[in-house]
């Protein structure tokens, strides 16, 4: 600790799943002086071990926390991502790629989709996943990472699918080097100041007693403190985001080749997912428990899931939606225990990882907690979490599927006006409404409408200004060259197996 | 199926100061098929969008896009570089009784260094004492250096060199500026009628169908750009037009110019608080240009004892947006749309970006109302973010005294708290400057920033780093940049015309 610097804060962490470590570690790693970070875990309550698809921004944590990207990869066994591949969303039949990149280049001030809507009626154009990179290279099972300059080669992103029973430990690791104390054991008591209601200490089960400053509630679904102690008001979504349920089972490999991407496939009451890990595959079905039973959900997926499976489908409860708070009191809550979203757009830990960065900017000077601090730290998770649901709720509603009570209902719902707005704009006149912060941008909402069949009625006049042959030309040209970099690509596969310390030890 | 809309067939942009003349120029290149006609009409003297000399980078962008080089400005319409601002006195005085001043950089180069211990104790730009007195060889941001030697210069080069992440606005001669524009756009096809507007003939859908000039006829048109001024000549003919008042958020009603002076030369311009009100001194390769701000019940005596003489021009100020500068199929832009004090000299930027988003969003035929809507939102972010960003000087030790307690959005009060106590700057969308640009204004403006947690837990060590990498990159910057007035007198000289 240097002059200056406040007493460090007891910061208690209760919890050691995927957040809790990850908060732990990055608390510990980034406020040293500052923060003494204790973390409580149970094994005998366990964690959820599910959560094996991330975003982009995942690498930032990995990297400001300055984890060797290759270790980090080998003690997860990681894959790398490109996107996910979205099948019967639409209708069934269809499928698109929803990347981490964007589509051509705007040309002339005109967003690019202007021109390939233009060719598309002109029956000129191909799919417009054709004109991306990442979709290009995810499709013919190839990967690089992007090279770092402005050229083409660099216009895409990627993420990991890493085990998670296996990223938690390793952020315990992490956690525990870089300072992090440790605690075993199932907290059964929670005491609180008489006066302000604050949280002073928790009590375990053997009747240790662990007091705290602050306390971050990474319990899982339980969310002993956000939720059983404080009762923070929940708000639920299940009316825009009918899942609650899912139906996790992992598979051996059927083949040699390993997908850099996630594959989420629609199911008659929800959908399920396909995750490439090193050595074996995530699957999974979400759905929604007022239409289809359990025992129904556990047939599908173990029916759906190709190869061998490597252990019996475990169901998953859940609810949509988040506490109204985060942050109450000295309370903070990050990962499941502050909400749910379900993991269509793999945007859990993204979730967990905002938090933390808003904790770590918005970190309490003092033992007394600023309330100007804790309304910052609401107003942006509650940013966050909108701006995905609004997203995850397109991928239901932007349907034609009729063919199940669920669709229908999905199809028919009745939409929060933030995202029935949005798509009137581009239902009318192929434009996204434009925001920079929190997750999502124009691509990703392109990818989807159009990905899903639904076609502005009208399109910017300027596309159809050159002669069509002559944007056929250049569209024509940005595949050429996008095939071409991607022929130069190895496949997925030979890209890890080269890489050798970023592969686990055989099993 | 998505089918193209039928793309505009003739457009008219009323105005044809500097902003007009560049809206009619950038639709022409948008939509080469369409007729684009500007119509003279007299722009009114308080446009300030059309009579400001200089923008912010963001312009300089615009222009690159729309085929203006920089060299063009230099050599035909008296352009220079600006590399900072200065602020003198807004932060109030020292304990030493010493006048607190700083100076504010643009671009992003700044954000490394502004959030670590040595920025905000040596980089953040705001000092006191003596200018150009400070406790280091190395004080301030990169540009604020080269601005207090005089050293600057655009060096041609593919890569990097130490100049390369000091961003700079352009100042210029409007009038020769405009001349240029007015040039360009004939070459491009756009057709020019002089003459006033005497009548307007609506459309039946909120919107026009046509106009009269006196002694040209009737014009019809599919849409009309509305660049007159405060008096928003077309805007004003759709419907009773909506405003949002300013009054309680800004405290200036009156600016008063004095003759401009003879030229300097100089990378750097200011503004200080006088007796009353505020003075912005613009320097400028044809004069230097003073121009005082000043809220109500300045008299004119006191006026002149500032300015050393009566001013050449005074005009007023009513700040204020209007709430849907897109209405029916007329857009509104610069001072038809929002008025405010040329403070920080956002006036002429926010109508380039104004006018940016009308070319991104540029309708067909028949306007959708969808679209219009999510231009008038975006507008109304741009202006609201323009309210803030003047709010925030206002919010400064010495003009807060000043100017007395002014209304705040939330937005503000959120920034100004968060900034103060925890060093960090909440987002918002549609601002006019970036957040490292908003934490070197607050440090210029002498409103201190509290250190991030960030910076709390790195320690000494880091701070040292930063400090030497700074002086490197200072040092690096000195030795490739020569005297800026050298370098502009060579680089006119070998490009002369002909
Ligand atoms: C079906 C499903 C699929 C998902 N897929 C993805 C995905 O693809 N991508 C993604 O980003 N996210 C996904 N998620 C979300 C992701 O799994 C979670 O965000 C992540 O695992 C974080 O969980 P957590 O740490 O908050 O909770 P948990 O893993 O439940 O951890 C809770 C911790 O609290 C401890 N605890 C609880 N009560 C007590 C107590 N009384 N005393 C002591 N300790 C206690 C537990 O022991 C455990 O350590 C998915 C979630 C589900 C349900």
């Amino acid at each position: 600790m240097s002059i200056g610097q406040p007493k460090p804060l007891r910061v208690v962490v209760l919890g050691g799943g995927t957040a809790g470590w990850m908060t732990a570690a990055g608390v510990a790693k980034l406020l040293p002086g500052l923060a003494d970070v204790h973390l409580i875990e149970s094994k005998d309550i366990g964690i959820v071990g599910v959560g094996e698809a991330t975003l982009p921004h995942i690498r930032g944590f990995v990297e400001r926390l300055g984890i060797d990207e290759a270790a980090f990869m080998k003690a997860t066994h990681a894959t790398y991502k490109l996107g996910i591949d979205f099948r019967d969303f639409g209708s069934i039949g269809t499928s698109y790629i929803h990347p981490f990149g964007s589509f051509g280049e705007e040309v002339n001030g005109v967003g690019f989709h202007h021109y390939w809507l233009e060719l598309q009626r002109q029956g000129m154009a191909g799919p417009i996943g054709d004109y991306s990179l990442a979709v290009q290279a995810a499709q013919a099972n190839r990967f690089v990472p992007p090279v770092q300059d402005t050229s083409l080669a660099s216009s895409y992103g990627y993420a990991y699918q890493f085990d998670a029973t296996l990223f938690g430990p390793f952020m315990r690791e992490f956690g525990v080097t870089n300072g992090v104390r440790r605690t075993e054991g199932r907290v059964t008591g929670v005491e609180r100041d008489a006066e302000t209601g604050d949280v002073s200490a928790l009590t375990l089960e053997s009747g240790e007693r662990i007091e705290g400053d602050l306390f971050v509630d990474c319990s899982g679904f339980r969310s002993l403190l956000l939720g059983d102690t404080l009762d923070e008001e929940w708000e639920d979504w299940t009316h825009w985001l009918p899942c609650d349920r899912a139906a996790a089972m992992p598979c051996a490999h059927t083949s040699d080749e390993i997908a850099p991407y996630t594959t989420a496939t629609a199911m008659p009451a929800g959908w399920r997912w396909r995750i490439p890990l090193q050595h074996r595959i995530g699957n999974g079905y979400v759905f929604a428990s007022s239409f289809i039973s359990e025992d129904e959900a556990c047939d599908a997926i173990a029916k759906a899931a190709e190869g061998t499976q490597l252990a019996d489908p475990r169901v998953l409860r859940f609810r949509p939606g988040r506490r109204k708070k985060s942050w109450s009191h000295n309370v903070i809550g990050v990962g499941l225990a502050s909400g749910f979203l379900e993991p269509l757009e793999s945007t859990s830990i993204y979730l967990a990882q905002m938090a933390i960065t808003y904790l770590i900017e918005l970190f309490p000077d003092g033992p007394q907690i600023d309330p100007r601090d804790r309304d910052e730290f609401n107003r942006l998770v509650d940013m966050e979490y909108d701006r995905v649901r609004d997203f995850l709720i397109l991928h239901y509603n932007a349907t034609t599927r009729d063919d199940s009570e669920f669709w229908n209902h999905v199809r028919t719902m009745e939409l929060p006006d933030s995202l029935s707005g949005k798509m009137e704009l581009w239902r009318d006149a192929g434009r996204i409404e434009k925001y920079s912060d929190g997750l999502f941008y124009d691509a990703s909402w392109i990818a989807v409408y159009l990905g899903q069949g639904v076609l502005p009625q009208h399109h910017d006049p300027r596309a159809a200004l050159p002669k069509p042959q002559q944007v056929a030309g250049a569209l024509s040209q940005l595949q050429k060259t996008i095939g071409d970099i991607v022929t130069g690509m190895p496949s997925h596969t030979e890209y890890l197996h080269r890489q050798t310390a970023r592969m686990a030890d055989p099993l | 199926m998505s089918n193209p809309r039928a793309p505009l067939r003739r457009i008219v942009v009323a105005g044809d100061g500097q902003l007009g003349s560049l809206a009619a120029l950038a639709i022409k290149q948008a939509l080469p098929f369409a007729e684009v006609i500007i119509i003279g009409t007299p722009v009114d003297n308080g446009a300030l969008a059309d009579r400001s000399p200089t923008a912010l980078p963001f312009t300089n962008r615009f222009h690159d896009r729309l085929g203006l080089q920089e060299e063009l400005l230099l050599l035909r319409a008296g352009g220079c570089h600006r590399l900072v601002l200065r602020y003198i006195g807004w932060g109030g005085h020292d304990g030493s009784g010493a006048v607190q001043h700083g100076a504010m950089p643009y671009g992003l180069s700044n954000d490394a260094s502004l959030k670590t211990r040595f920025a905000q104790e040596w980089g953040g730009g705001s000092r006191s004492g003596t200018e150009g007195q400070s406790g280091s060889q190395f004080a301030g941001s990169v540009a604020e250096i080269l601005a207090g030697r005089g050293q600057f210069a655009i060096l041609p080069s593919e890569t990097p060199t130490p100049l390369s992440d000091v961003d700079y606005a352009l100042r210029w001669n409007p009038a020769a500026y405009r001349d240029l524009i007015i040039e360009r756009a004939a070459a491009a096809g756009v057709r020019h009628i002089a003459g006033e507007i005497s009548d307007t003939v609506p459309d039946g859908q909120g919107g026009l169908s046509a106009l009269t000039i006196a002694g040209a006829g009737t014009i019809e048109a599919d849409f009309f750009v509305d660049c007159t001024g405060p008096s928003a000549a077309l805007l004003s003919r759709t419907a009773p037009v909506k405003r949002d008042d300013w009054q309680e958020y800004l405290p200036i009603r009156q600016l008063a110019f004095a003759q401009p002076v003879k030229p300097v030369l100089s990378l750097e311009d200011r503004v200080s608080l006088p007796q009353h009100g505020w003075l912005n001194e613009l320097a400028g390769r044809d004069a230097l240009q003073l121009m005082l701000a000043l809220p109500d019940g300045v008299s004119d005596g006191q006026i002149m004892d500032m300015l050393g003489q009566p001013p050449a021009e005074s005009i007023s100020l009513n700040p204020g947006a209007v709430c849907e500068p897109w209405t029916g199929n007329v857009a509104a832009l610069g001072d038809a749309a929002a008025q405010f004090e040329p403070l920080g000299f956002l006036n002429l930027d926010l109508a380039h970006r104004q006018l940016e988003l009308l070319l991104e969003m540029l309708p067909g035929q028949v306007v959708d109302p969808r679209e219009r809507d999510e231009y008038n939102r975006r507008a109304g972010l741009m202006a609201a973010g323009v309210r803030d960003v003047l709010g925030l000087h206002y919010a400064a030790p010495a003009a807060a005294e000043r100017f007395g307690p002014l209304k705040q959005s939330a937005h503000l009060k959120r920034v100004l708290d968060q900034s103060s106590r925890r060093g960090r700057i909440p987002f918002s969308e549609e601002l006019p400057l970036a957040n490292q640009e908003l934490s070197a204004l607050l440090a210029a403006l002498g409103m201190g920033s509290g250190l991030t947690p960030l910076a709390l837990a790195e320690g000494n060590d880091a701070a040292e780093k930063s400090r030497a990498a700074f002086e490197a990159k200072a040092q690096a910057a000195l030795s490739a940049a020569p005297p800026y007035g050298e370098w502009l007198g060579r680089f006119l000289q070998s490009n002369q015309p002909g």
